[in-house]
């Protein structure tokens, strides 16, 4: 198994993990922590590709991580404020609660 | 080589312990040591600054940012998650285990298609920062307005409804 096949291996697991995660949590927060999960799986695409692919001088590969993970930070900002909106009007985060659009 | 084959199964531990753990604090902190782990990945495979800019960012910013919001949400029962635990994984396995099958026969294919260069490489903080504000400068302006609404909105969100802030035309 070549490294870059190990690593893509490991990015389709994590992804897969994340995917469970969102699937089965029913805490709106623990869904949040399982698309981080899917979001790095990604970034090691994109590092491993990088890494292990032909030279590039342009450094697409980092590029794109810093940028997604730019993306992730201000992702996870905004979802954990929605949540904390949603908690104070619900007093809960089971998304299983959250059936209705009327605050 | 060696390293990530230390690293990969560590990493996907602490994955699978962030996605299984029933209590939400637990999991947020194996979502943490996930993150911190696949940022020391990134410093064994030659991307130094990115690997420090994860470890601040999602370590730092992120992980700890999920941890607050446990604590102020204070989600409890876990039994009750561990108790509908089967009936959700069910379900949860059935749609993302054809996803896996997908993506490792995509993998296999790609193993036999390309052939990898393992030559050692890094980018060095100069030649990324170049990079940056040259060919990418467009994209990092987009990041900026991005992380600038971004503030504003979750500002906004997080205020408390219904309390009006003074203004100098009330008083």
């Amino acid at each position: 198994m070549t490294p870059l096949a190990m690593l893509l291996t490991l990015s389709s697991l994590m992804f897969t993990l994340g995917l469970l995660a969102v699937l089965t949590r029913r805490n709106a927060i623990l869904v949040l922590v399982g698309i981080e999960l899917m979001l790095n799986a990604a970034n090691i695409n994109f590092i491993g590709f990088w890494r292990y692919g032909p030279t590039d001088p342009a450094l697409t590969g980092p590029m794109f991580v810093l940028f997604s993970i730019a993306i992730a930070a201000a992702e996870a900002a905004v979802g954990l404020a929605i949540i904390l909106m949603v908690f104070r009007h619900t007093r809960s985060t089971d998304l299983n609660k959250l059936d209705s659009l009327h605050g | 080589m060696i390293p990530l084959l230390i690293l990969t199964p560590l990493i996907l531990l602490a994955a699978l312990g962030a996605v299984w753990k029933a209590r939400p604090v637990h999991a947020a902190l194996l979502l943490a040591l996930t993150l911190a782990l696949n940022a020391i990945l990134y410093l064994v495979l030659g991307a130094d600054f990115i690997g420090l800019i994860q470890f601040m960012v999602y370590v730092g910013a992120v992980a700890v940012l999920i941890v607050f919001s446990l604590l102020i949400t204070r989600p409890g029962d876990e039994a009750e998650e561990i108790a509908r635990r089967p009936r959700s994984l069910v379900t949860g396995l059935a749609c993302s285990l054809p996803v896996l099958a997908v993506l490792l026969f995509m993998v296999s294919r790609f193993e036999t298609a390309g052939s990898a260069a393992t030559d050692a490489r890094s980018v060095s903080i100069e030649q990324l920062g170049t990079t940056l504000f040259t060919t990418h400068a467009p994209a990092v302006m987009a990041v900026g307005v991005l992380l600038t609404a971004v503030m504003i909105g979750a500002a906004l969100f997080a205020r408390e409804p219904g309390k009006k802030t003074p203004t100098p035309s009330d008083s």
